[in-house]
């Protein structure tokens, strides 16, 4: 199983904070995993596409083709830039 | 020495073990920069100024506008359309007349910050753009400070902070590499809520003491992120990128 976190106006769009997928080879990345949710969930897919969007992956920043293992929490922050 | 008014005037801190009347004198002599007086940079330079720091530069090139006033909380309806650099300076030396303050009104370009990084012991990125955050990384990479670094938007925060004392990353590049495109969503257009920035200013403001009287302070190489509709908080450890511009190995000619 991988447990994906959205954050703030991306638990928004998803409607959820949490969301965890079954484990398939396919699902090896977290670029695939945003892939693997653009059937169900378009909107969030979009919001994943937009620029400097933040990945981790067992609470260490990760980027877009970080190797995904079972058993791992894949999280999603939106970017945030005023001040 | 602290004077007997000194003494008074931070007491509630003096009675720290973790300051006390060392780490006290050590904030007194220390140099902070601020780059930007907005939302994050009002909360930030009025702690620290009343904790005692004792100079602060202060780095904003805008002047103050009737939507501003709804986040920025340094300022006064009657202080609109004057200089925000200036107007900090005055409403900070009246809250605290024994510290040293400087008002800076031109853009933080990488020329500026050169001109302004020596003598100062640490700088605090409060700037609402990628290109001045990336200016601000790189600047404080060369002169080997430390940076706390802030952002937020909507109901969201964000804090990260950058030990580059020992001239090694991670560094900001690292976490958003330089030359991204800018994200569409901005204060102007998305909107944000005031005290999301105030608890990310004040965060800022909080590890610069702990900076400043110990050596150290927890955020160093990391993330921390806030969600105050849901009222979490998240923990991510930064990651050093061997091919980051800014603080990646140097590539060795052959
Ligand atoms: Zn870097």
């Amino acid at each position: 199983m991988i447990r994906v976190l959205f954050f703030g106006a991306l638990a928004d769009i998803a409607g959820r904070e949490q969301l965890d997928l079954t484990w398939q080879p396919s699902l090896d990345s977290p670029a695939a995993i945003r892939l693997a949710l653009a059937a169900s969930a378009p909107a969030l897919e979009r919001a994943l596409q937009q620029p400097q969007v933040l990945v981790a992956r067992n609470l260490d920043q990760a980027g877009w083709d970080t190797p995904v293992a079972d058993g791992d929490e894949i999280a999603f922050m939106p970017p945030v830039t005023g001040g | 020495m602290l004077s007997g008014k000194q003494f008074q005037r931070y007491s509630r801190q003096l009675m720290l073990e973790d300051v006390g009347e060392s780490g006290q004198e050590k904030l007194s002599q220390a140099s902070i920069l601020i780059v930007g007086l907005g939302g994050l940079g009002s909360p930030a330079a009025m702690y620290l100024a009343a904790a005692g720091v004792g100079r602060l530069l202060l780095a904003d090139p805008d002047r103050l506008d009737l939507t501003n006033l709804q986040r920025q909380v340094l300022y006064q309806t009657a202080d609109i359309g004057g200089g925000k650099a200036a107007l900090a300076a005055t409403a900070l030396a009246a809250l605290n007349p024994e510290i040293r303050l400087e008002a800076i009104d031109s853009a933080m370009d990488r020329e500026t910050l050169d001109q302004h990084l020596p003598g100062v012991d640490l700088v605090l990125d409060c700037t609402d753009n990628g290109q001045s955050r990336q200016d601000i990384n790189r600047a404080c990479f060369a002169h080997r400070l430390p940076l706390l670094s802030a952002a937020a938007l909507g109901w969201e925060g964000q804090l990260a902070g950058f030990d580059f004392r020992a001239g090694a990353g991670p560094c900001y590049s690292c976490l958003i590499a330089e030359g991204s495109p800018e994200p569409v969503a901005s204060c102007a257009t998305t909107g944000v809520i005031g005290p999301v920035l105030g608890i990310m200013g004040s965060m800022q403001a909080v590890e610069a003491v702990r900076l400043l009287v110990s050596g150290s302070c927890s955020v160093f190489g990391q993330l921390r992120r806030y969600d105050g509709k849901r009222g979490s908080w998240f923990r991510v450890g930064l990651v050093r990128q061997p091919s980051c511009p800014v603080c990646g190995n140097p590539r060795v000619e052959t």
